[in-house]
């Protein structure tokens, strides 16, 4: 596409928006117009590896609190969404629902089998930030911090994250939907030190 | 990375074409709307793989030496697939000659490992290297770390460090600052340091500071978009607006009183920015980071170094006339440790319940230390040669308990060692709650009442 095409495309766009007044606030309809809510795909093992490659999936998208279905345009698609404001509809995971889907995990807290979820599957799960710290749930336990490796996570009362890589200098990249300012992405971050922070893993990687 | 770099630049572009268009539209039209009018349409970037490693910056001699990488493959389907990575390592002892290559053998859990010849890891001036893998499905590519030969990792070889053994941490009995010199609470006057607010979000406020070598604190108060300036003995801090995104970031302040302003968050579609700025605010250049910024320090004369990662490189961000430099550019400037004013670098490294940390001049090793503790050790915050001395303040934690721990080490050992609580009630840049001045250590605390900052005055030469 060419630069004058976008220019006139753009063009187009925004006066046909104006035109149709102000249904647009804040909200994106991506869920209502890009999610499902098809079953999900029971897998008999789960890897560390297999699970990165779900979390990367999600890197460079959005954050949405409470929410559970992202794209994969390495974009937000609904930026500025107001955090105060719980179900507007946009892209992206939560902390703990990102968590809850790279784990592969049941909508049942007492089934520890592996569930593989659509990208575009609006699930969140059961789980909050603080119920993985307290390894709330059969999947689910909590580990000690020091021996956490790949795709274990550090949970705090408001937060969870999961390890990327470790650094030379031992902070950690975590991969993380951190906020509505932030998407989903990864950072150095120093939560394996901080008391604050508790070591979760999820019961049954086979590598 | 080469192919996600390319991806980012296409999709700026067309966002600038599409906002334009919607500007010369005559409408008044939000920002979140033009995105929503293009909104998921298929733009599906393509296959792509990561790799991640660890690097031996530092061993010991006599040490067998492996190198493991994870790689991830990004298929363009819902569904993950496994990853068919293969790939080469190419090792030379030191820092010159040719490269020799050696394949990546594929370990029982996913990783591509290969362990350094003896007669290269071996060197008395340790080895560089970097590797090539490749997703053997897609042919999709990448390098670690991402300049190649043109600035592979370094690892150095330790003939004899200090030996610093720590024992069992005792929790509880940390030291009181000799001062407070700041305090401020949270909110959003002239006085106050503001917090992040948020769903899920922990509490994030007053992410970096520094302090000059007369006692000025700056503070990089992130949310208002603001540094806050304490001369020694105000009672109240000027302030110095800045227009920063208002998330997390790293501040580097220089003689000069530039202020140096690492954004580790980017915009939709973009790379996060280093932006310098002079003393009143006036944005003076920024550019680009390469890939993942983790922290910000100033060098010798006064240049900028960014840690990045995967590459886990200390990368140059400018020239020796301060011109900023292009991501490409910043990817050849790669090296282990992080410049200090005399000219060296500080390498550090924590691995297990141990740290090495060295300071290399050029191509040698000048002096290293090995402290090792029977409980857990965590990142190194600080790292910082004062005179023939070290000072590292690194986190020591249990799964109830952290605290730092200060070490004031020279050539025979330990000089000095206390501990310190935490008070990291609010987040910070990951590698921002210390700095030293002028003889003293600064720490950056937090608790739900507000910010501070305290001084420790240590037994170092000024």
């Amino acid at each position: 596409m060419t630069g004058r095409f976008r220019f006139l495309a753009a063009f187009a766009a925004a006066a046909c928006l104006s035109a149709a007044g102000t249904a647009y606030a804040y909200h994106t309809s991506f869920v209502a117009d890009s999610c499902n809510y098809a079953a999900p795909t029971p897998t008999s093992s789960i890897t560390r590896d297999g699970s990165t490659t779900v979390a990367l999936r999600a890197r460079w998208e959005g954050y949405q609190w409470a929410g559970g279905c992202w794209n994969d345009n390495d974009r937000d698609d609904s930026p500025g969404d107001p955090v105060e404001t719980p179900g507007t509809g946009g892209e992206g995971p939560d902390c703990s629902g990102f968590t809850f889907k790279v784990w592969r995990e049941s909508e049942k807290t007492s089934d520890a089998g592996f569930y593989q979820w659509g990208l575009f599957r609006f699930v969140h799960g059961p789980y909050t930030a603080q119920s993985f710290k307290n390894g709330a749930g059969a999947p689910n336990t909590t580990y000690s911090k020091s021996a956490l490796i790949r795709m274990d996570a550090l949970a705090s009362d408001g937060h969870v994250g999961l390890i990327y890589a470790k650094n030379p200098d031992g902070s950690d990249q975590i991969i993380e939907a951190k906020g509505e300012a932030y998407g989903t992405n990864i950072w150095t971050r120093t939560y394996r030190g901080s008391s604050s922070y508790g070591g979760a893993r999820r019961f049954g990687w086979s590598s | 990375m080469t192919m996600t770099t390319r991806t980012i630049r296409r999709r700026r572009t067309t966002v600038a074409w599409l906002v334009a268009g919607a500007l010369a539209g005559g409408v008044a039209v939000p920002l979140v709307d033009a995105t929503a009018a293009f909104g998921p349409s298929g733009d599906v970037p393509a296959s792509a793989v990561e790799g991640t490693h660890l690097p031996p910056l530092l061993t010991v001699v006599g040490e067998s030496v492996e190198l493991e990488y994870d790689v991830h493959c990004l298929p363009a389907g819902d569904m993950d697939r496994p990853c068919r990575a293969e790939g080469a390592v190419y090792l030379r002892p030191g820092d010159r000659g040719a490269f020799r290559e050696i394949r990546l053998a594929r370990a029982p859990d996913g990783r591509l490992t290969a362990t350094v010849p003896r007669e290269i890891s071996g060197s008395g001036t340790g080895f560089s290297y970097y590797a090539e893998v490749e997703d053997a499905g897609t042919g999709a590519t990448t390098t670690l770390p991402s300049a190649g030969a043109a600035a592979p990792q370094r690892s150095y070889s330790l003939l004899r460090p200090v030996e610093v053994s720590l024992g069992a941490h005792q929790f509880g009995s940390t030291r009181t600052a000799d001062a407070r010199v700041v305090e401020a609470r949270w909110g959003n006057g002239a006085r106050d340091v503001g917090l992040e607010e948020g769903r899920d979000l922990t509490p994030i406020g007053g992410s970096s500071f520094q302090v000059a070598r007369e006692g000025a604190v700056h503070l990089l108060d992130e949310a208002n978009r603001r540094v806050l300036r304490w001369r020694p003995d105000a009672t109240a801090p000027t302030s110095v607006p800045l227009p920063i995104r208002g998330t997390l970031a790293d501040l580097a302040v220089a003689d000069d009183g530039s202020l140096t302003v690492l954004e580790t968050t980017a915009d939709p579609g973009e790379a996060p920015l280093l932006r310098v700025f002079g003393a009143g605010g006036e944005l003076v250049g920024s550019t680009e980071i390469a890939e993942r910024a983790a922290q910000v320090r100033l060098g010798p004369e006064g240049i900028p170094f960014v840690l990045q990662h995967p590459s886990a490189q200390w990368m140059r961000v400018a020239d020796d006339d301060r011109h900023l430099l292009p991501p490409r550019a910043q990817q050849a400037t790669g090296r282990p440790g992080r410049p200090v004013a005399d000219g060296g670098e500080v390498i550090v490294l924590r691995r297990g319940d141990e740290v090495l940390v060295a300071r290399v001049d050029g191509r040698s090793v000048e002096r290293a230390w090995r402290v090792t503790s029977e409980t857990p050790l965590a990142e190194v915050q600080l790292a910082e040669p004062v005179g023939d001395r070290l000072v590292l303040v690194v986190r020591t934690y249990t799964d109830a308990h952290d605290e730092f721990l200060v070490l004031v080490l020279d050539e025979r050992g330990l000089v000095d060692r206390f501990s310190v609580q935490p008070f990291d009630w609010a987040e910070t840049a990951p590698l921002s709650r210390f700095r030293l001045a002028a003889g003293s250590l600064y720490q950056l605390g937090s608790t739900p009442a507000g910010l501070f900052v305290d001084r420790f005055d240590l037994e170092v030469g000024r």
